[in-house]
């Protein structure tokens, strides 16, 4: 029992103490955080960065929004940050701290979450496309019709990822339709699309890096960074920018309204925007960042990766999702659901 | 007389049943620590064997700092778990049966029955109160609540125990002029204690297993193993987290074959 006594005060004091100066707690999404980048940023301002990982946009929201959290950082992706700054979670930025501000690339400051950066700045970027073995389908790639209207030598072979917002988005895509579109002409076209298409999936599930690697699957929907794993492992993967439209994802550091070390985080924040800093995020998670002039702090084998570095032709197809209507969301659901079954 | 040839696992099929339940349950666990030893990037394509996993893993701040905030939260968690454990054991079994004594039992074995994730928000939301209120962080919330849900689980081998044991044995030790600590120091206490200790472990397995209630109470930089592990899912896995649970398993196995031992030896 004396034990426990002397642990618990023991616990009780270390927190007191981490408490006081010189720290900063950044809540992010699990294995994205460099290491070597809190490294270098405790060198240079002996604060000492403190990391703690969640799983999904949800769980981070309930998690701050039931209060006294602790945390100073956030990291949302898109179509959440809307929702942390309509709650009053998150606080505006003081641009008079951040120096570095101007290093956003510019097609990063008028983003629809968040029109001209007053509440989050850039910290990694992706898309979401389509992976294919060449070896098994030599064919057109950028289209989406390689998983909805399924060429003969992927029937059979291709996967999907159960990513709701995303699949369905680029079926309307596909169709000729907006994104979260509430118009039953579309949605009906695209529920017998993807119904029609199902037959000749094998599967909708996770875990593309290594099913694509080990040629379990011979195609798949799939992120951008994922692929470029899979590539590494396989060099016959590539990946494909769909020209009917693609969804682009990202993922902002926002500083929280109770925040307790806001001196601090407008530090890491400054600090992250450095293009050399932003490379070691980018070299670390494999995502592309958002800081213009950071592509030459990066690894070589990133600096020219198809995947990370969208070719200028396949740039201008890529949309972010706005955040769907209820009603909207609800046809997707139903779509959704009716292709689970 | 029964027939007595009649037993269970003479009947057909139980044997190839068995077989597949058994194939089904380790299979897995065992593909994890083999691909624990990959040498490569994959958790699916063998490249050869190798520590280097064991090592990175080690290495690693992030998984160090988790480690040890997962057995320090065991370790406090089932002090307390099979303290309170015992003393409701004791308090339920060592006396005549009374009213009311089911309702405790529910009362006693409440986490078992209510879903976890209840529990988990319901704590989510009482701590965020206090956390508001006083601005104190630590710890002791998760060690709290970790004991809470680990109480049944000391409970349970510690109650199976008393009920075993005849209730005239401290009546007989009071004959003997044993006072009423004499008789509780020198004969419950040693009679019951695999039975302590089997709970004791038990409450350690569950509180280092537990995510839901951990990913809704921790704080800051209080992320234990299982939730560290749970925040490597968006990107890739690596064999890193193999090692990991392999070692997890490791100490898991070791615990229960000590649970085990204990529990068999006196019966």
């Amino acid at each position: 029992m004396k034990k426990i006594v002397t642990a618990t005060a023991l616990l009780l004091a270390s927190t007191a103490l981490a408490a006081a100066e010189g720290e900063l707690q950044l809540y992010n999404w699990g294995n994205y955080t460099s290491p070597d980048l809190l490294k270098k940023f405790e060198e240079e301002t002996g604060i000492k960065v403190v990391v703690t990982d969640y799983d999904s946009n949800t769980a981070a929201l309930a998690k701050v929004e039931a209060g006294g959290s602790g945390f100073d950082l956030v990291v949302p992706s898109a179509n959440y940050i809307p929702i942390w700054i309509e709650k009053g979670l998150v606080q505006k930025l003081d641009d008079s701290k951040l120096a570095n501000k101007g290093n956003i690339a510019p097609e990063w400051v008028n983003v629809p979450w968040d029109e001209g950066r007053q509440y989050s700045v850039p910290w990694q970027w992706g898309s979401v496309g389509v992976a294919v073995n060449t070896s098994v389908y030599k064919g057109d790639i950028n289209t989406s019709d390689i998983f909805l209207r399924v060429p003969e030598e992927l029937k059979g072979k291709i996967n999907v990822v159960p990513e709701m917002t995303d699949v369905l988005n680029m079926a309307i895509f596909n169709v000729g339709g907006e994104p979260c579109t509430e118009d039953t002409e579309v949605l009906k076209k695209v529920r017998d699309l993807v119904v029609a298409a199902k037959a000749d999936w094998l599967a909708m599930d996770y875990g593309a890096t290594e099913k694509l690697s080990n040629n379990d699957w011979a195609a798949s929907v799939n992120w951008n960074g994922s692929t470029m794993r899979a590539r590494l492992a396989n060099p016959d993967v590539a990946f494909g920018y769909p020209r009917e439209g693609y969804p682009l994802f990202m993922d902002s550091v926002a500083l929280l309204s109770d925040a307790k070390n806001v001196d601090n985080a407008y530090k890491f924040i400054d600090f992250i925007m450095l293009p050399e800093n932003a490379a070691m995020i980018s070299a670390f998670a494999r995502y592309a960042n958002g800081i213009a002039g950071s592509a030459e702090f990066m690894p070589e084998d990133m600096k020219t990766a198809p995947e990370v570095v969208t070719p200028e032709e396949h740039a201008k197809a890529g949309r972010f999702l706005p955040t769907c209507s209820q009603k909207s969301q609800e046809y997707l659901t139903a779509i959704w659901t009716e292709l689970q079954k | 007389m029964a027939d007595r040839s009649f037993e269970v696992a003479r009947l057909p099929g139980f044997r190839s049943i068995a077989l597949t339940a058994f194939v089904l349950l380790y299979l897995p666990i065992i593909t994890l620590v083999v691909y624990s030893f990959n040498a490569g990037q994959s958790v699916a394509v063998w490249e050869g064997f190798s520590l280097d996993w064991y090592t990175t893993a080690w290495e690693n701040e992030a998984v160090k700092g988790a480690t040890y905030r997962s057995l320090l939260i065991a370790a406090s968690a089932s002090a307390i778990a099979t303290t309170v454990a015992t003393m409701a054991a004791l308090g339920t079994t060592r006396r005549k049966a009374f009213k009311g004594q089911t309702f405790i039992y529910v009362m006693i074995n409440q986490p078992l029955m209510v879903p976890e994730i209840v529990t988990a928000v319901a704590l989510l939301i009482f701590f965020a109160s206090i956390k508001v209120a006083t601005g104190y962080n630590g710890l002791i919330y998760l060690i709290i609540a970790h004991a809470a849900f680990c109480i049944p689980f000391a409970y349970l081998p510690i109650r199976a125990r008393l009920e075993g044991m005849d209730l005239t044995l401290e009546t007989a030790a009071a004959d003997l002029y044993a006072s009423h600590w004499q008789a509780f120091r020198f004969v419950t206490l040693p009679l019951m204690l695999p039975g302590i200790i089997a709970g004791a472990m038990l409450a350690f397995v569950i509180s280092l297993d537990d995510v839901v209630i951990t990913e809704f109470v921790k704080s800051g930089g209080q992320d234990t193993l299982p939730t560290y592990m749970l925040g490597q899912m968006r990107r890739a896995i690596t064999p890193e987290v193999n090692a990991i649970s392999t070692v997890l398993l490791a100490l898991t196995v070791l615990l229960l074959t000590a649970f085990f031992l204990l529990t068999r030896k006196k019966d």
